[in-house]
């Protein structure tokens, strides 16, 4: 029986009801409005648990469903969902993590006037984010991949009386935006390509699954899958069009839980795992996208050492995560990679929760505005450094098994990744050490001390539960069990088991912690003393490598520049013309409104002369 | 004669169900009005009138069913679906007409819930009763527009369609611009039934037939006798119905006149009247001109199909190019239904190929658009007449912060208008253009596009006035009566499914109806 697979689609409809129901009560209903959410996104949860016991049964089939939208000519578009291992995993982390930011927001957004709206947009989000998940053809995907993009925009902004917020509502739809142009231009290509025009993943698993004895040549193909990854980069912030997440963390922190951390950021990821058959019958485009990855990977990690606000910490570490999960998509290791997306969504999300906790406490940003809170809320603490350790890659926590995965496939695939990977997870452990010894040990530096308490139940249950899911969630994978990469893929990848690399990453870990501790932990310093001979590349860092200056002068300063001189042609050339048929049709409508005089005769007589002038050009027509 | 005369028996009077139901309808309203004592309210009588129009409506579909069963057998189903001719084919019932009378019945029943919501209110109305039964007459006559198998039938329904409407305009009788609109409309519509009287006079002249079951064999014959006869007959023709359409060069009245008339009574004119002679000229041309178009040598058929693609083209450019100036929401919805008879002539008009076959659908579906973004329209623009207590366009300003709801809709409505998506108006114009465009008529695409480009100029100037606070109109919450509520939200909500799922009602247009069933008088 699969029952519940073939009524999946009604996954997303729960949210969606949510959100109606929402948006029909208004601002009114505050009470209502978080158990309307709560309870949208507590059904979806319960029916993606339910449709992934029956995914676990190993006779189940994939399936697909579709609905004839529209004919067009001989074309038909359709419209369906599709229910396979990999959606079904994916279903359940958006659900999960969108119940549980629901009920944290109960206590989080409690006081903000708006909450009911919020709720809202979280609903509109969770609802798109799942057509998406569900989506059995790219045009579908497309259409939801936009829409979390707006619920973004919407969320982002969600404080739109802040100009840094609604700066940065902006920043984050229109450099995701340039990532989009490029999706749609590769769904374009691939449309005009592909056999049939077929747009279903399970139509283009076939025929690029053939390799190149398929129809589509190795040029095209490689073409498609770079610009497919283009929106993948817009999306899943790697570098270059990485600079609107940590921007985006403008946005209430629970938002930056759910689509910053654990799924709309993740999309791309999953847009990877979607297409991979694309990207594995080009051996170009996957080097693109592995050495996209590990340079991302590297380069966020190193700008979170030197950031001082939390969430921003924390948005770079989520940019070099996700570096990581393409490093692994583009080294062949599908498992590699939505193992890591699966056990980052959890640990992300409760770090930025338990950030959110701290921030709710102490009311600022500021890393180094606080220090000592660990005896005064013990539960953030604790999950936190959970979260953290998890991050940090230290076993037996989630983060090291799927580190550990993608490590050893970048040992066997390319030694140079790996030791990217490998710094770059160093420089992880080190960040986290930082920011934890820095919050949550020594001496307090908040400004009203007496104010900070241990956050209500509605945040701490929803931190709890992260947290023990950050600690069994690696186990589903691990180098003597290969069950998740047997299960998504069905048993096509290779177990990459490598004792180097695992005792590497150990290493590395304890290394960092170390480091970090003596760095951070054995007191509290405003900088480091390496820190101090260094103030260049601290400077650097802290700059985020200058990346947004070099848009604003590079970028925004020669499209200016071109603007300018696109705008003397506009407004000469292109803008006479304009004026002319403007002029034109303005005339025309005075000829229009003078013959409209009131008069009736003059009605009878135009058309009179209507019919004549008709009579003559057609009858006319046939003399010459 | 193709078909012998048979009178009529009591049980053809059946298949006029529908006609006689609103006849008699009518005929028992204007009693009950003398009757009734003064101080009953006349909205008794709108709704006795859409009681009628739903009876009416009933036994279109009940014949509609009966007409197409089912579950039988191939044989059994042509046998069932085969046209029915009465009184020697000068009506016919068959789905054309049938599909034609339920959008007809539907857009008049809005109309009449519309009407109760404002004209009702309209203290320049004094014969409250009159507005709502005369209606029926009004649609009687537009049915058997639709339903009429030979000229004769086809007259006599414009001039009961005609005559009624006359009187509907002028009935805001305290209103001076009523009466002027009145007089210009019965003025104009003279004219337009003079030309239409000569046409058919010349194709009788030429034919020997007032019959279309007869003008397919007739026709070639006579075009070899008397070629300048039947290009002055068809010409005469379409100008005549290119005025009750409001195409241009024959649209001038328009305007003048849907600002006169009651508001409902404006969007009656602009859906039904305008559908009725839209199918009209679909039939007729069909029954006539098709026979002498195609093939290799000149045929005066494919000139007249040809001149009938010029008045769309010239139809949507001055309907939208006259609209970029106006400030008044019924002339400028006037103005739109002009470009939109224009829209709504290119199926008519683009050969039937066998790549390209489905015209009609192309047609009933963009009419249905059609209608539900313009009653809609209409219905929104009488909410704010009444709160503002002028049409102009300036009275939507600020709506969203006054009437939300209202304004979601209009949004809607405009959106269709426009022909974006996902409304019903982007499939209706989206069908006419790709049937255009596979018959390799491009120019035409390109003034649809144009003339559609253009038409967001003003378009979007509404939705900006909508959603822009202003200071100059007060931010008092309006009233929306609840029939008028109920209009509104039967056209958004209908508009936005077809913009969803086009599929549906398309596929079922293109089930029920054929061609050479049901288009052709045999």
């Amino acid at each position: 029986m699969d029952s519940f697979t073939q009524t999946a689609w009604l996954i997303p409809l729960f949210p969606f009801a949510a959100f109606l129901l929402l948006t029909a009560l208004g601002r009114g209903y505050r009470r209502a409005g978080v158990m309307i959410g709560s309870i949208g996104s507590l059904l979806a949860l319960i029916m993606s648990l339910l449709v992934l016991f029956e995914r676990l049964d190993p006779n189940a089939v994939d399936y697909s469903n579709s609905y004839k939208w529209i004919d067009l000519g001989d074309y038909t578009l359709k419209v369906g969902f599709e229910v396979t291992n990999l959606n079904a995993l994916m279903l359940v982390i958006v659900t999960a993590v969108s119940f549980l930011v629901n009920v944290y927001s109960a206590g989080y957004m409690k006081k903000d006037e708006r909450i009911t709206v919020f709720y809202g947009y979280v609903a509109l989000f969770t609802f798109a984010m799942l057509g998406l998940v569900l989506s059995d053809n790219m045009l579908v995907f497309y259409i939801f991949w936009e829409l979390v993009g707006v619920c973004s925009f919407l969320l982002v902004g969600f404080w739109y009386a802040r100009p840094a917020a609604r700066a940065a509502a902006k920043k984050a739809f229109i450099v995701t935006r340039i990532g989009d142009a490029g999706l749609l231009l590769g769904i374009i290509v691939l449309f005009w390509y592909m056999p049939g025009h077929a747009l279903d993943f399970s139509s283009i698993h076939n025929v690029f699954n053939e390799g190149q004895s398929g129809a589509i040549t190795m040029t095209i193909t490689t073409s498609i899958a770079l610009l497919l990854f283009m929106g993948v980069i817009g999306k899943s912030g790697q570098f270059p069009l990485h600079v609107w997440l940590p921007d985006a963390m403008e946005g209430p922190t629970p938002i930056s839980a759910l689509i910053h951390a654990a799924t709309m950021v993740a999309a791309g990821v999953f847009l990877l795992a979607r297409t991979f058959d694309i990207f594995e019958a080009s051996a170009a485009a996957m080097h693109t996208v592995a050495y996209f990855g590990g340079f991302t990977a590297i380069f966020a990690a190193t700008v979170a050492l030197a950031q001082n606000d939390i969430k921003r910490i924390l948005a770079y570490s989520t940019i070099s995560q996700l570096g990581y999960m393409v490093m692994a998509m583009g080294l062949g290791s599908m498992t590699g990679g939505m193992f890591h997306l699966f056990t980052h969504a959890f640990f992300k999300a409760l770090l930025f929760l338990a950030a959110g906790s701290v921030i709710h406490a102490v009311h600022t940003q500021n890393i180094h505005e606080m220090g000592g809170l660990g005896s005064k809320m013990r539960i953030t603490a604790w999950t936190f450094g959970i979260g953290a350790l998890s991050l940090s890659g230290i076993p037996p926590f989630s983060g090291f098994w799927s580190k550990d995965a993608i490590l050893g496939t970048a040992l066997d695939e390319d030694p140079f990744l790996f030791a990217i990977g490998l710094a770059a997870a160093f420089c992880t452990v080190l960040y986290m050490s930082r920011l934890f010894f820095i919050v949550f040990t020594g001496k307090s530096r908040v400004r009203q001390p007496n104010e900070v308490r241990e956050s209500g139940l509605a945040m701490a249950i929803p931190m709890v539960v992260l947290a023990v899911l950050s600690v069994v969630a690696g186990f589903v994978e691990t180098p003597w069990n290969g069950w998740l990469g047997n299960w998504l893929t069905g048993g096509g990848e290779e177990v990459h088991a490598n004792g180097f690399a695992i005792v590497a990453s150990i290493a590395v870990g304890v290394l960092g912690i170390y480091v970090g501790w003596l760095m951070y932990g054995r007191a509290y310093r405003e900088q480091s003393p390496a820190a101090a001979r260094m103030p260049w590349l601290v400077q650097l860092l802290e700059r985020q490598y200058y990346v947004n200056e070099f848009y604003n002068v590079v970028i925004v300063g020669t499209v200016r520049w071109i603007g300018k001189l696109l705008h003397a042609f506009d407004e000469h050339v292109i803008g006479g013309a304009v004026r002319l048929v403007g002029f034109t049709a303005v005339a025309g409508g005075r000829v229009m409104t003078r013959l409209n005089n009131g008069q009736t005769q003059t009605y009878g007589l135009t058309a009179v002369i209507g019919l004549v002038v008709i009579i003559a050009a057609i009858v006319g027509r046939r003399f010459w | 004669m193709s078909s012998t005369f048979a009178p009529m028996t009591w049980h053809d009077t059946l298949y006029l169900a529908p006609e006689l139901i609103l006849a008699a309808m009518f005929l028992i309203l204007i009693i009950t009005d003398l009757i009734l004592p003064q101080r009953v309210n006349r909205s008794l009588i709108g709704w006795l009138t859409l009681a009628g129009l739903l009876v009416s409506l009933g036994a279109v579909i009940w014949r509609m069913i009966d007409m197409n069963p089912s579950g039988v057998s191939a044989e059994e189903a042509a046998k069932a679906g085969q046209a029915i001719s009465l009184l020697g084919a000068s009506y016919r019932v068959d789905d054309y007409g049938n599909l034609l009378k339920i959008v007809f019945l539907i857009g008049t029943s809005l109309i009449v819930l519309m009407g109760l919501g404002s004209t009702q209110k309209d203290d320049a109305v004094t014969d409250k009763a009159e507005f709502y039964y005369l209606l029926l007459p009004a649609t009687a006559g537009a049915m058997i527009m639709a339903s009429s198998g030979n000229l004769v039938t086809l007259y006599i329904g414009l001039e009961l369609l005609s005559i009624t409407t006359y009187v509907l305009v002028g009935l805001r009788k305290r209103s001076s611009l009523s009466a002027e609109a009145a007089f210009k409309y019965v003025v104009t519509g003279g004219i337009a039934s003079a030309f239409v009287l000569f046409g058919m006079s010349y194709l009788y002249g030429v034919t020997g037939s007032v019959s279309l079951a007869d003008f397919g064999t007739a026709l070639p014959q006579a075009l070899t006798d008397y070629k300048a006869l039947v290009y002055v007959g068809f010409f005469f023709l379409i100008a005549g119905f290119g005025i009750k359409i409001a195409a241009a060069p024959f649209h001038a009245w328009a305007p003048d006149v849907y600002q006169g008339a009651p508001t409902p009574v404006s969007a009656f004119l602009a859906v039904i009247a305008k559908g009725a002679a839209l199918a009209a000229v679909f039939r007729l041309l069909y029954s006539s001109a098709f026979f002498v178009s195609g093939g290799s040598k000149d045929q005066a058929g494919d000139d007249v199909m040809f001149a009938l693609l010029v008045i769309a083209a010239v139809a949507m450019l001055v309907g939208t190019l006259s609209a970029l100036r106006q400030k008044q929401a019924k002339r400028l919805l006037a103005l739109s239904g002009v470009a939109n008879a224009g829209y709504l002539l290119v199926p008519i008009a683009v050969s039937v190929t066998i790549i390209h076959s489905n015209n009609f659908a192309e047609f009933a579906f963009y009419l249905v658009a059609y209608l539900l973004m313009n009653v809609g329209a209409f219905a929104v623009v009488t909410v704010i007449a009444r709160a503002t207590g002028h049409e102009e366009l300036r009275g939507f300003s600020g709506l969203y912060y006054r009437a939300p709801w209202t304004a979601v809709a209009m949004l809607v409505f405009i959106l269709s208008l426009s022909g974006l998506p996902v409304t019903a108006g982007f499939f209706g114009k989206l069908f006419i253009l790709l049937g255009a465009a596979s018959v390799k008529a491009y120019w035409l695409v390109a003034i649809m596009a144009v003339s559609t480009v253009i038409s967001y100029y003003f378009y979007f100037g509404i939705i900006r006035q909508m959603f822009l606070r202003s200071n100059d109109e007060a931010e008092t919450e309006i009233h929306v009566p609840a029939v008028t509520g109920l209009v509104i939200w039967i056209c958004a909500a209908a508009t936005v499914a077809l913009g969803v799922m086009p599929g549906p009602l398309m596929k079922w247009i293109d089930m029920v109806f054929t061609i050479q069933g049901d288009l052709f008088v045999r």
